[in-house]
């Protein structure tokens, strides 16, 4: 029998329904006694008496129903009598308030970050009118000249302001004149820099306007954690003079340690002297201002347009197609993460999806046990909204137990997030779970119960309703209930699929990416890295003064034990490049307005290709030949030999660079300097000696463990010169693991949700099957007393099995198609559709529901016929 | 005295399912037309009483053919009707030894 009443009208006619037999009986029996019809009809509704005021009593009672549905006593009594429902069935209770609270719990945690990253307003004041502006590209640099244009001729920022990130001196300032000499990270700004951001310091003051006036006094600002590490929190440390960079500096305030902009772990902040440039260049100054109320970007980005034309008209031997980017502050600092973002948000709600669908299937095989209980709530009167609502209610105590375990989890997560997270993602210090994010779980938990609750509340509640007590109730599964329980199951499936893929898409890109060569033959282990900084009284800009001191530096450090070779570079693979440049090849001019695409021009000493193992493919290295008087001469890239000079021996070929003309005197191998995951691009290299840099990269092979050597290494640049620092030493195996961080970051987490999705899959698909095997424990009886084997009935409890899964497996692979494009932007080498990772998804998936269905097959298989015949 | 319709009308579903207007029959037959209520109110009563889980209902087709909700008593209901019965009885009770007392001054 179906579940409704084949007669009962919908609900909104019930009423007039009612109304119209009622009338038509009276109507009809008056007539009977002899009136006319029309008489009988105006009798009739004068015995009814007024229908509006019927009509309008019964809306009132329909609302009082609803309102005494949701009374509080009502509630607390279903409350109370479902928390005993559930503590009756610990099995059932344990299973589902682990998938919610596993599916709730990962929902909670990439929510904190979302909400942390993506969400919450950026720490400035009024931060959605502040703007970056760059040339070419948004994070692109600028000259001094170009700012001053900008300030000069822009009339829609209210302020706008600059910071300059020297990338030869990796944005640090060696800081000496009290104390141990140390390097902070740190750069220089304008000095309405910080009331642009709108930002306040936790100690002393900002700049003042005006202060970075050429001849001013030079200021700089510090980190709460400098001032507390090198001035131990002392209050009366301002103002305090120190030696910057060589030159006289006064601290005159401390930022709080919240303060962050640009890079993680700034330190100072030293105003920078606009003295009038006598040049456009060099490149190292980035704009950032605060838009005039009311003004968008794009109306700031179309002046910024037209004084782009006027640079380019008053300048146009330094510009073609100068573009000035103006882009919102919000997309720099988080414009790169919101994809993965997005991407791990999407995987989380799979999660999540498959443990409600997995809860729903556990309350639909418990509903069928219950199903007496509520036919008896039913026939002595109940409502089946009150027992709606009871069900419901016992819902919502799983659900919000089930989140309130998951905030647990996601805590727990939360912090290993902070240890896994590469170190450049944005905001990571802010990452936390706050009021938002709970309220989030909250409203999770409850959208969860009602998914997994109400649909098989409803149909519990109405199989009850027609289900008479009379009846001899074998538990047996009504039509409709398998069904839903099927496709349950197969929704897990798919969405499973979906969550294998996507991991093994990206674990297939971070192996490749692991596997790509990065240009050189020196185990990375044995390599080490560090960056020396001579600067200081010893160091004054005397031409030559600098160069003696790195040759003093290599000959120390190749003298110590254990040191095979040692070279200078001022930028490192995988991706320390220094900087980018344009150049020309001699006699070949390149047309106006197409200089050659800029390419990575690091500056080396000789031995650097030896210390890293690059191999020479023609001419010869740079050799004590090459001095600082004799010709320039360039090493260029294997990559710059084959787009320069196809079919020709490039030594001996002269590049344009600047107002020097270098001569090729070899071709080494392509070395990565921009990441492992670009391209090979063309490179060429320059002899240091030949000109004098301050900043440089030591590269130095081990014999051994380079981690070993270290400390004897420091003690060689130390017997050198003691007031020289050194920074950011480490191997060259961590600088090629730190740069596959992300991709690493991104494959784990993908990971860990797609085990989460197996794992809630197969417990699914087990109490389903375990569930099925266990309603028809007479029928299998019956057939293996009339023959069936022992393992034809295990074939036949997984084949019954087999459909749901296999049609999920199939959904789920057109989905993964889908996926697979949404990804492709975080995918290395890997097609969006690679067979390899399709196919692994699928047995791995198959394998575990085998597993799954296995365990209840052979349950079956194990039932005595005996005991089925005699009816037990 | 309040409730007095509610207790007349589980009174009329006592015996068996009966559909609205044979409840309204019913009641008119039984007090022979002494109590004027509209039909509107009996129907409003048994909506009330459903509500409460006193009654429950079920579509039939009436021996004339038309399709007819049918009320019927729940267990809670009958309790109901019997509590209310004794609450009538000890009222009508009441008001009869007020009136015979009269008859003695």
């Amino acid at each position: 029998m179906d579940s409704r009443d084949p007669l009962e009208p919908p609900a909104a006619e019930a009423i007039d329904s009612e109304l119209e037999f009622h009338f038509a009986e009276t109507v009809e029996a008056l007539m009977a006694r002899g009136w006319t019809e029309a008489a009988a009809r105006r009798e009739a509704a004068r015995r009814f008496g007024d229908r509006g005021k019927y009509y309008r009593n019964l809306k009132r009672l329909e609302r009082n129903r609803v309102i005494r549905l949701f009374r509080p006593e009502a509630l607390v009594r279903d409350a109370r009598y479902g928390l005993r429902a559930l503590v009756r069935r610990p099995g059932f209770t344990s299973i589902s308030l682990l998938a919610l609270a596993l599916g709730i719990g990962v929902n909670t945690a990439v929510f904190s970050v979302v909400n942390s990253v993506l969400l919450r307003p950026l720490p400035y004041a009024d931060p959605d009118r502040l703007v970056m502006i760059g040339n070419q590209a948004a994070r692109g640099a600028a000259s001094l000249a170009d700012f001053l244009d900008w300030k000069n001729q822009s009339r829609l920022f209210e302020t706008l302001d600059a910071f300059e990130i020297n990338r030869f001196t990796n944005s640090r300032f060696t800081l000496t004149g009290d104390g141990e000499p140390e390097q902070v990270i740190g750069y220089r700004v304008t000095a309405g820099f910080f009331d642009t951001l709108g930002v306040k310091p936790l100690l002393g003051r900002t700049f003042a306007a005006g202060e970075d006036a050429p001849g001013r006094p030079p200021v700089v600002v510090v980190s709460e954690r400098l001032w507390r590490r090198r001035y131990a929190s002392n209050r009366d440390v301002l103002p305090r003079p120190v030696i910057l960079n060589g030159r006289q500096h006064t601290i005159i305030g401390v930022m709080p340690a919240s303060f962050e902009f640009w890079q993680r772990d700034p330190e100072a902040w030293a105003i920078y002297p606009l003295a009038p440039p006598t040049r456009r260049g060099p490149f190292f100054i980035r704009g950032v201002a605060r838009l005039r109320p009311g003004v968008t970007v794009d109306q700031a980005a179309a002046e910024m347009d037209g004084i782009a034309r006027q640079i380019e008209l008053a300048h146009p031997k330094d510009y073609t197609r100068l573009r000035i980017a103006v882009v919102p502050l919000r997309e720099i600092v988080v414009g790169n993460i919101r994809p993965l973002l997005w991407v791990l948000s999407g995987a989380v709600v799979l999660v999540l999806l498959i443990a409600i669908s997995n809860v729903a299937n556990l309350m639909l095989g418990r509903a069928t046990a219950r199903r007496r209980e509520i036919a008896i709530r039913l026939s002595i009167g109940a409502g089946r909204s009150q027992v709606v609502r009871q069900l419901m209610i016992e819902s919502l105590l799983l659900s919000v137990a089930g989140g309130a375990v998951g905030v647990a989890l996601a805590t727990w997560g939360v912090a290993a997030l902070h240890s896994l997270a590469p170190a450049d993602l944005p905001r990571l210090g802010e990452i936390a779970v706050d009021g938002r994010v709970l309220a989030f779980t909250l409203l999770t938990s409850i959208a969860s119960a009602v998914l997994f609750g109400l649909v098989p509340a409803i149909i519990v509640s109405r199989t009850a309703l027609t289900s008479s007590l009379k009846e001899s109730d074998r538990g047996g599964e009504s039509r409709r209930q398998s069904r839903t329980r099927a496709v349950l199951v197969g929704a897990q499936v798919t969405l499973s699929v979906v969550l294998l893929v996507g991991a093994g898409l990206l674990i297939r890109s971070f192996d490749l990416l692991g596997r790509v060569n990065p240009g050189f033959d020196a185990p990375p282990e044995r390599v080490l890295t560090m960056v020396v900084s001579p600067t200081g009284p010893n160091f004054p800009n005397t031409p030559g003064v600098v160069n003696r001191y790195w040759m003093r530096l290599l000959e120390r450090v190749r003298s110590v034990p254990g040191v095979e070779a040692a070279g200078l570079s001022n930028a490192a693979p995988p991706d320390r490049n220094s900087f980018l440049d344009s150049y020309e090849i001699e006699g070949r001019p390149q047309p106006p307005g197409s200089p050659n695409p800029p390419i990575p021009i690091p500056y080396v000493s000789a031995d650097y290709f030896k210390a890293l193992g690059v191999p020479l493919l023609r001419g010869r290295w740079f050799n004590e030949q090459d001095t600082p008087d004799s010709p320039r001469v360039a090493v260029v890239s294997d990559a710059f030999a084959r787009r320069h000079f196809v079919g020709e021996n490039p030594v001996g070929q002269r590049i344009v660079y600047g107002t020097w003309h270098l001569e090729i005197v070899g071709v080494v191998g392509d070395v990565k300097y921009r990441g492992l995951n670009r391209d090979t691009e063309p490179a060429f290299y320059q002899l240091a000696f030949q000109y004098e840099w301050w900043d440089m990269w030591l590269v130095v092979r081990t014999r051994g463990d380079a981690t070993a050597q270290a400390p004897a290494i420091r003690q060689a640049i130390r017997a050198v010169d003691p007031g020289v620092p050194v920074d950011r030493i480490g191997t060259m195996a961590r600088a090629l693991s730190e740069s596959v961080a992300l991709s690493r970051f991104r494959s784990l987490l993908m990971t860990v949700f797609a085990i989460a999705a197996l794992l809630l899959a197969v417990v699914g698909i087990y109490a389903v099957v375990a569930n099925s095997v266990a309603q028809r424990s007479r029928e299998i009886g019956l057939r293996m007393a009339l023959g069936a084997t022992r393992s034809g009935v295990r074939m036949m409890v997984v084949r019954r099995a087999a459909r749901p899964i296999l049609i999920g497996v199939a959904v789920g692979l057109a989905g993964s198609l889908a996926l697979g494009r949404v990804l492709e932007g975080m995918l290395f080498d890997v097609a969006p559709s690679d067979a390899l990772t399709f196919t692994s998804a699928v047995f791995i998936l198959a394998g575990a529901a085998f597993v799954a269905c296995l365990v209840p097959a052979s349950m079956a298989s194990r039932i005595d016929p005996i005991r089925t015949l005699r009816g037990e | 005295m309040p409730g007095t319709l509610d207790v007349l009308i589980l009174t009329a579903l006592s015996d068996g399912p009966l559909h609205g207007y044979d409840v309204v029959e019913w009641i008119r037959r039984a007090t022979e037309g002494a109590l004027r209520i509209d039909d509107g109110a009996l129907y409003m009563s048994l909506h009330r009483m459903e509500q409460r889980g006193w009654l429950a209902h079920e579509w039939r087709v009436s021996p004339k053919g038309r399709r007819a909700k049918y009320y019927r008593l729940t267990p809670i209901g009958r309790r109901h009707l019997r509590a209310g019965e004794r609450n009538w009885r000890r009222f009508a009770n009441a008001v009869a030894s007020v009136f015979a007392a009269r008859g003695r001054t």
